[in-house]
């Protein structure tokens, strides 16, 4: 059984809370009243999607959720689905939604990711350091001084509004990192 | 991007930042209506707060003639008042800045912070639970909260609860089972909490606190007095007069943050020399910095200070609150994290 010390708990981690697996949405470390630390955790059960929270003693073990990486393409979203496909055997996984919501905004059809796995459950993606988007929504003139690289917001295609500096058009397509979700530079 | 690019980008942002002054200006009519003194006491001291588990920034004051003195930002600035208190001033406030070190950078947390501290003399803790009533009322300016986009009642009075209410209430834990270490590791141990062997009685008391009590709490859609803490939390409260196990200090609660800590001040010299020994012997143990007990502050105890109640309030947090944002850092222009890169 391998272990996490709760101290060491991040954001994205899968573990096995009372028996099953969950993903760690958020973290807090903290030290109340007189108290020692402890670490509050949010979780998100991979089962259901419901969301719960447990607070550990920073020194406690947690067991962490034996979970496998098999690369796959982003295929289509259906209803609270989202499909991905093995380009090579062309075998089929469906994701739930909830499960994926934060990174819902980076995927495009035919994009190469990692479907994460817990037994035969397909229960999440790990997506690539960057992804490259279309903007198809941006404010015409934004007012600004040139000197501090001023950033507006804009809507790229998969519907996901970013920052990005104001020199951006419409129709051109953006880096963005998947992790920090900021703008890494212009693809032409 | 930075604080002030920020503001740059939106100037509308100004608007969360300015929460603050008005938050503190309605904190200072609000005592100088009651007559209340306004205190300006040192940050910068000889001998700060002795609080086992708070960490705290040291420096160095030398003189032109080669003087040489350690000297600590307090963590609080309890000593200086209460000297205030035994000098015979009357009721005080003051709203300063405090320092901790060593502690979590969190959306509640920031190592340098704003505290507002009140004292009243001829009064207990309960007493201070209605003036922490009117005082958030005003600063709120009506009898709801919306906060990050959940409803919460402050109509008066607010729930009381005491600790033992509470772990009986909502964790089916008896007083007896509460204030014994055995049968609450074994009590902790049947709930399917992990009790190693160096666990202590103070871990599991927050671990089902934080568990099984704070999230009920933040449920009820109110803020909630906790009061009486088992007298080893007792800090610097007097025990309580009909059940000494017991110790008469309250912590207040809304949507899940600690807004304030309240005494009914102990004012025994000895018994508080004697906790500030045990302190100190716990500050070793933990390893923190040591530095000698603050004599003079027992001197002036000696004295004799008139019974009074004082709580301690995290300004940042109230600021937070009235400003609807999700953490203290984003009502401070330049707060550590940024400052620092924490």
């Amino acid at each position: 059984m391998i272990t996490v010390n709760a101290g060491n708990i991040t954001k994205g981690m899968y573990l096995i809370f009372k028996g099953t697996p969950h993903l760690v949405t958020k973290t807090e470390f903290m030290s109340p009243g007189k108290g020692s630390a402890v670490m509050r955790v949010k979780y998100k059960s991979v089962e259901n999607g419901s969301a719960l929270e447990f607070t550990y003693k920073t020194n406690e073990q947690v067991e962490v959720a034996d979970v496998e990486k098999r690369e796959m393409e982003f295929l289509y979203r259906a209803g609270d689905e989202l499909v991905f496909m093995n380009p090579k055997t062309y075998d089929q996984a469906s994701v739930p939604l909830a499960l994926i919501e934060d990174q819902v905004g980076f995927l495009i059809p035919n994009l190469h990711c990692w479907v994460l796995w817990y037994k035969d459950a397909a229960i999440g993606v790990s997506l690539p350091p960057n992804v490259t988007l279309k903007v198809i929504e941006s404010p015409d003139e934004v007012a600004g001084n040139r000197i501090n690289a001023p950033k507006k917001t804009v809507k790229v295609e998969t519907g996901m509004e970013v920052m990005v500096p104001i020199f951006i058009k419409m129709g051109e397509k953006v880096m963005i990192d998947t992790t920090s979700r900021e703008y890494l530079g212009r693809i032409k | 991007m930075k604080t002030w690019q920020k503001i740059k980008n939106n100037p509308d942002l100004l608007k969360t930042y300015f929460v603050r002054e008005r938050v503190i200006q309605t904190i200072r009519e609000y005592f100088k209506d009651k007559g209340f003194h306004e205190v300006f006491t040192p940050i910068m001291v000889p001998v700060p707060s002795i609080e086992p588990n708070l960490e705290v920034f040291e420096t160095e004051l030398r003189t032109s003639t080669g003087k040489k003195k350690r000297a600590f930002l307090i963590s609080s600035p309890e000593y200086a008042h209460k000297r205030l208190l035994a000098a015979g001033i009357g009721n005080i406030f003051e709203i300063t800045r405090s320092f901790r070190n060593e502690e979590e950078v969190s959306r509640l947390h920031s190592p340098e912070f704003t505290i507002l501290e009140w004292y009243k003399i001829n009064s207990d803790y309960k007493d201070t639970m209605r003036d922490f009533e009117d005082l958030f009322l005003k600063i709120i300016g009506e009898d709801k909260l919306v906060y990050q986009n959940e409803e919460y009642d402050l109509s008066l009075p607010w729930p009381r609860i005491s600790v033992a209410e509470a772990f009986e209430k909502f964790a089916r834990i008896d007083t007896e089972t509460l204030l014994s270490e055995d049968k609450l590791l074994n009590a902790g141990r049947a709930k399917g909490y992990q009790v190693e062997e160096d666990v202590t009685w103070e871990q599991m008391f927050y671990q089902i606190f934080m568990n099984e009590i704070e999230p009920e709490l933040k449920k009820s859609h109110k803020p909630a007095f906790i009061y009486d803490y088992p007298l080893a939390q007792a800090s610097l409260s007097r025990p309580k007069k009909e059940d000494p196990r017991f110790a008469e200090r309250f912590e207040v609660f809304l949507a899940g943050v600690e807004l304030g800590n309240c005494f009914s001040e102990l004012t025994d010299a000895e018994a508080q020399h004697k906790r500030f020994e045990a302190d100190l012997a716990e500050r070793k143990l933990l390893g923190k910095t040591e530095f000698p007990i603050d004599e003079d502050f027992i001197e002036a105890l000696r004295e004799g200070m008139p019974p009074t109640s004082g709580i301690a309030i995290g300004v940042d947090r109230l600021v937070m609150l009235a400003a609807d944002t999700p953490s203290v850092s984003d009502t401070i222009y330049l707060p550590d994290n940024e400052l620092f890169d924490l």
